[in-house]
């Protein structure tokens, strides 16, 4: 019962996987060619990718790999060598939000002069602008502190803020600059949940090298190393192509494991590797290997590697 | 001009909060009534400062009323404008530094807007500035030696806030075109050297903005050549309105330059 339970597990989690992809999604933008180059140094070469509609994409590299230069240039603030940038449902710089890594604020303004700033210098009216910088302010968890001079706040809240005034407007695109690599693990999480809360509104590109951000709100991944794009596709594809998959099956002692195992499987104390090829074997060839079985199992694993591993694969590869 | 009013009241609340609203107009007031009141008690100071050779005496000019306006201006010239150079040079280029622009910059304002904003904000505080200034000079000198004639006094002070207007632009121009240092540098080495090369080889020429604040003294007089002081005002105007463009182009063209 406790094997099935196991294994269940596991084609339940492949299921959700599967069944969680949109199946119609519209293209919200649209980047070719995206090229910078700072004298001799080319910082970004020839970029290629588009985004979906309420997708969160991550933009991952090693420091000094492009990424912080790419979001630039989707914010308007540096101008492309070559390439562009093609917002598909209206105007770019209208329609984006933005946070920098280090969000720099006026600190002689409260946190709702400043949201209700932001949201006015993107269109919304004088009227609704102060309720809908206080409604954003409650939903960062700043709604006690809106009135408090931002030169107060703490790192964290700063960070919340930074999320605030590039949501305030309501922006179909939305673009954060490593948005939790300044922060403790506190503020970390606190911040990664506001933006898994924000995954069904808009749409997310950000950029970061914690990898294991990029892991638990992404739809979409493109790793950047040197200015250029060495992969992308969603978490599963990138997988797919990268990870070594294996079933692990834990017997009760390193005999039966032995006896368990055919010769090209791979034998570690009490642990039989079985190796997925192409998804071969499928969860239900070993279930009927493993139902056949006069061994004592203790446990059936699928395992797969992190994203940090199948990261630095690719750079390997790149 | 995308913005303008939002950046507009953004600047103001500034300036309100960083008290130039309140200090800058003091220093221009401590300015305006030092040259009445120490000429007027000279003797006095020094014979209270003591060290005065027993028998010494010292012929005093007799100052009319605009000698002590135009003292006032020439200390506004050199204190006075350091001081307003000093905090405005990186109204800027310091925003720029530190990042604070760029959540402005990614959204859609016209740098227009913004460049128009701060210099406008800076024009209100120079104007309240100078207006106290003036004011405080006027009133001791009033008091001290003698009336002077309201209108001439009023196109003298209208003639000083344009050479301001013109300071500023420039001032402002500096800081969207480089890193604060080097604004710096640049807008005193034009406004400062300016004023010293007109001084020293100025008599070769009567039109320039560097004259602009001598001639707003010589129409209290009533001895200004008319012509020479509309040419003076008019390049200075076109002068400003040149800076104005080229800092909002260079502001616009420098925008990369913010921090992310």
């Amino acid at each position: 019962m406790g094997i099935y339970h196991s294994i269940y597990k596991y084609i339940r989690i492949d299921c959700v996987l599967y069944s969680g992809e949109k199946a119609v999604m519209t293209t919200i933008l649209q980047v070719t060619g995206l090229t910078k180059q700072f004298a001799e140094h080319k910082a970004v070469d020839d970029v290629h990718f588009i985004l979906e509609e309420k997708t969160s994409t991550a933009l991952i590299g090693p420091n000094g790999a492009g990424k912080t230069t790419t979001l630039s240039m989707l914010t308007g603030l540096l101008k492309p060598t070559a390439g562009s940038v093609k917002m598909l449902n209206g105007d770019l710089r209208t329609n984006i939000g933005f946070l920098p890594q280090y969000p720099q604020f006026y600190p002689w303004l409260s946190a709702l002069e400043f949201t209700e700033m932001a949201a006015r210098l993107n269109g919304v009216t004088a009227k609704n602008a102060k309720l809908e910088a206080q409604k954003t302010l409650e939903f960062v968890g700043l709604g006690n502190a809106q009135h408090k001079k931002i030169a107060t706040f703490s790192g964290g809240m700063k960070q919340r803020l930074g999320i605030s005034q590039a949501i305030v407007h309501k922006p179909k695109l939305l673009l954060l600059d490593e948005p939790v690599s300044a922060l403790d693990p506190v503020g970390r999480r606190e911040v990664l949940d506001l933006l898994k809360g924000l995954q069904q509104e808009t749409t997310i590109l950000y950029s970061t090298h914690i990898l294991n951000d990029a892991e638990e709100m992404t739809d979409q991944l493109l790793f950047l190393q040197n200015g250029k794009l060495v992969e992308q596709g969603t978490l599963r594809e990138v997988r797919q192509r990268f990870d070594e998959q294996n079933y692990v099956v834990e017997f009760s002692n390193e005999q039966e494991a032995k006896l368990f195992a055919s010769s090209s499987e791979q034998v570690i104390g009490c642990y039989v590797y079985i190796e997925i090829v192409n998804e071969e074997p499928t969860m239900k060839e070993l279930l009927q290997r493993l139902s056949g079985c006069p061994y004592t199992i203790r446990k059936v694993e699928r395992q797969t590697a992190s994203l940090e591993e199948i990261f630095m694969k690719v750079a390997k590869k790149a | 001009m995308r913005g303008f009013n939002v950046l507009l009241q953004k600047e103001f609340k500034e300036a309100w909060r960083s008290w130039k609203f309140l200090w800058i107009p003091l220093v221009f007031a401590l300015l305006g009534m030092s040259d009445p009141l120490t000429n007027y008690y000279m003797m006095d100071i020094l014979n209270a400062v003591g060290n005065v050779p027993e028998g010494f005496e010292m012929l005093m000019p007799e100052l009319m009323p605009v000698d002590l306006l135009q003292a006032s201006i020439g200390q506004f010239q050199t204190i006075g404008l350091l001081v307003m150079m000093a905090t405005f040079v990186g109204v800027i280029s310091k925003e720029r530094a530190s990042g604070m622009a760029t959540l402005l910059y990614v959204r859609p304002i016209s740098f227009g807007a913004y460049f128009m904003s701060k210099f406008i904000v800076m024009s209100t505080v120079s104007f309240v500035s100078i207006f106290a200034g003036f004011a405080a000079s006027v009133y001791y000198t009033s008091i001290l030696y003698g009336t002077l004639e309201i209108g001439s006094l009023l196109v003298s002070f209208c003639t000083y806030y344009i050479w301001l207007l013109f300071v500023i632009a420039v001032t402002l121009m500096m800081s969207a075109s480089f890193k604060t240092i080097i604004a710096t540098t640049c807008a005193f080495t034009v406004i400062f050297v300016g004023q010293i090369v007109d001084m020293i080889v100025g008599l070769f020429w009567t039109i320039s903005p560097w004259k602009l604040a001598n001639y707003g003294t010589l129409l209290v007089r009533g001895t200004m050549e008319m012509s020479d002081y509309w040419w003076s005002l008019t390049i200075t105007i076109a002068l400003t309105i040149l800076c104005i463009c080229i800092g909002i182009i260079m502001m616009k063209r420098n925008a990369a330059m913010a921090k992310i």
